[in-house]
């Protein structure tokens, strides 16, 4: 029932890290999120280190979505190219982040504005899925299930995004964009993904849905593809510099992971575009709850180890 | 000169009363002070969960005891929580704690306030109020922080199963070899691997009156020694290793699914 971590150092049981990798995989393949905002505390809570936890939940990620990803890549639900120019973006992104997150740290209280930053941010974006996808799920009632990305794609196109030179057509997606619009988006993304130390997918995945107007189950797959690569490029960062890679945890996780991205993507499969979007934005409210309740109460222990999120 | 000889020869005389003393302690009190512990070395394998050990010795009869496992003492740096803006808890610092111990597990006879007096349980660094005056907290500034945070450090501590007081838990038998005691420790697997220190203090009338100390240790043996030497030697093998075994993984359980007709 226990196992040994030889770089967290301690005990854990074995079923219970497994049951949670198969959970969080879950939902990983379901909405093409990594889950680092769930998994992260949850190892914390069993005694894991936070600095531990966090890389080594990337690296966890690195299985999952490599399963999800191939899933869906089956079901033709990977836009590559649009994945790419994010990824791309998502680099420079990250790297000017860790920059910004220095300055704002030497002024001082700025943990404090992230933090804020970050609560109205989820909360404003799971609100607007929410509504948009109620909505949504009304007037498509009776509507057949291949109509609902076509449903309004002209409305917003034009203006500033049109005039942009490079424009693309991104098949998978079926959408035609400037590349500078996802490179650009993606850059966004991963700034803000550095300086709140989250991997980005709750970003991510709105911004792909409403911004670059993509069909629900190609923003699932295409997340995917592009978190495996932001994930191995944590886990080999985390396992070089900073010696906080747990092996044996990472295999214990992803033994249930790999299995839960495929159920999450069998799952994706049978559900809605919209229901899927309306069932993302009530875990990304429920998450902004959390992290409101965790803010305003007392903890019960005042002192941590550094790290973590 | 004269006087200094007297009380040179005053010194070598009480000196002399002392060590007598000493030496006549086993003849009147019975039995030295000893101590073991079994097992005195404690292997780290993948199925480790915490070990259970025997403290173990002879004592005279009518002595309380003390017994103290510690480690070397170490600094470390916590991060704090406080209050911002009237309203939300954040991470706002860390605080530096100076010379605590990693692990810090005591036992006794009895009550630690009726064997000692309060000086006399600080120099030897009995019970948490001695540790309290022992380990010293700065900010980051350097600066001595409130002593609040003691007692936050001990509910952090003492959930990790790291320090633990328990008094009147220490067994005394009475038999053909003597008088012997026995202490019985569930051991943390939360406690790091490293060399730990077992201490076993006699007590008489209000004072420490001999004391007896072993070792043991804590390490990791076979898989768990060499993927923690790895991950620290050869990290960018290990990082490599982790990422490719993870994506293999990942893929080939994709792969099975497919077989599985797990579409449709």
């Amino acid at each position: 029932m226990y196992m040994y971590l030889p770089i967290a150092l301690t005990s854990v049981n074995y079923l219970v890290v497994m049951g949670l990798g198969l959970a969080v995989g879950l939902l990983s393949g379901l909405f093409g999120v990594g889950g680092g905002f769930l998994m992260t505390p949850l190892l914390m809570m069993i005694g894991i280190p936070p600095t531990i936890a966090a890389a080594t939940d990337a690296n966890q990620i690195v299985a999952a979505s490599a399963s999800g990803t191939f899933s869906h890549w089956r079901l033709g639900n990977v836009d590559f190219k649009m994945g790419l120019y994010l990824l791309i973006g998502g680099f420079a992104g990250g790297a000017a982040g860790v920059q910004v997150i220095k300055i704002l740290r030497a002024t001082g209280g700025a943990d404090f504005m992230i933090k804020m930053t970050y609560v109205i941010m989820l909360g404003g974006v799971g609100s607007f899925m929410f509504v948009e996808s109620l909505n949504a799920m009304r007037k498509t009632k009776k509507a057949p299930v291949a109509a609902a990305p076509a449903a309004k794609p002209k409305e917003k196109k034009g203006g500033f995004f049109a005039a942009l030179p490079m424009q693309t057509y991104f098949e998978k997606s079926g959408v035609t964009h400037s590349a500078l619009v996802p490179l650009f988006l993606g850059t966004f993304v991963g700034v803000l993904a550095a300086i709140m130390g989250v991997g980005g997918g709750f970003l991510m995945v709105p911004v792909m849905i409403y911004m670059l107007r993509m069909p629900m189950h190609v923003v699932v797959g295409t997340s995917l593809f592009q978190i495996l690569f932001t994930c191995i490029e944590v886990t080999y960062l985390q396992a070089y510099s900073n010696h906080t890679v747990d092996f044996m945890l990472a295999i214990l996780l992803l033994i249930g992971s790999v299995f839960g991205a495929q159920i999450g993507t069998a799952l994706g499969k049978k559900l809605h575009g919209d229901q899927l979007k309306i069932l993302l934005s009530i875990i990304v409210l429920a998450v902004t709850v959390k992290i409101v309740l965790e803010l305003v109460m007392e903890p019960s222990i005042l002192l941590s180890y550094a790290g973590g999120h | 000169m004269k006087r200094t000889l007297i009380n040179f020869s005053r010194y070598l005389a009480v000196t002399a009363v002392v060590l007598l003393g000493i030496a006549s302690l086993p003849v009147s009190a019975a039995q030295t002070l000893t101590c073991s512990v079994t097992p005195d070395s404690i292997p780290i394998t993948f199925t480790y969960h915490g070990a259970q050990l025997a403290i173990t010795g002879q004592s005279a009869s009518t002595d309380d005891l003390v017994v103290t496992i510690t480690s070397e003492p170490v600094d470390v740096a916590l991060k704090y929580k406080e209050k911002v803006g009237g309203l939300v808890w954040m991470k706002k610092g860390s605080l530096e704690f100076r010379d605590a111990p990693r692990i810090y597990l005591l036992q006794s006879t009895a009550e630690l306030s009726r064997l000692l007096s309060g000086a006399e349980l600080n120099k030897h660094l009995l019970g948490y109020d001695a540790l309290r005056g022992h380990i010293r907290i700065e900010d980051s500034a350097g600066k001595p922080a409130d002593g609040k945070w003691f007692d936050e450090y001990l509910k952090f501590k003492k959930q990790e199963k790291v320090y633990n007081i328990q008094e009147g838990t220490v067994v005394r038998q009475h038999g053909v070899e003597g008088n012997t005691y026995k202490v019985d420790v569930a051991w943390p697997y939360q406690a790091p691997p490293g060399t730990y220190t077992v201490n076993v203090l006699a007590v008489r009338d209000g004072k420490v009156v001999d004391r007896a100390s072993t070792h043991f240790e804590v390490k990791s043996t076979g898989m768990v020694a060499a993927l923690s030497k790895m991950a620290f030697d050869q990290a960018g093998l290990y990082g490599i290793m982790a990422v490719v075994i993870a994506l293999i993984a990942g893929l080939a359980v994709g792969a099975i699914f497919k077989k599985g007709g797990g579409s449709h």
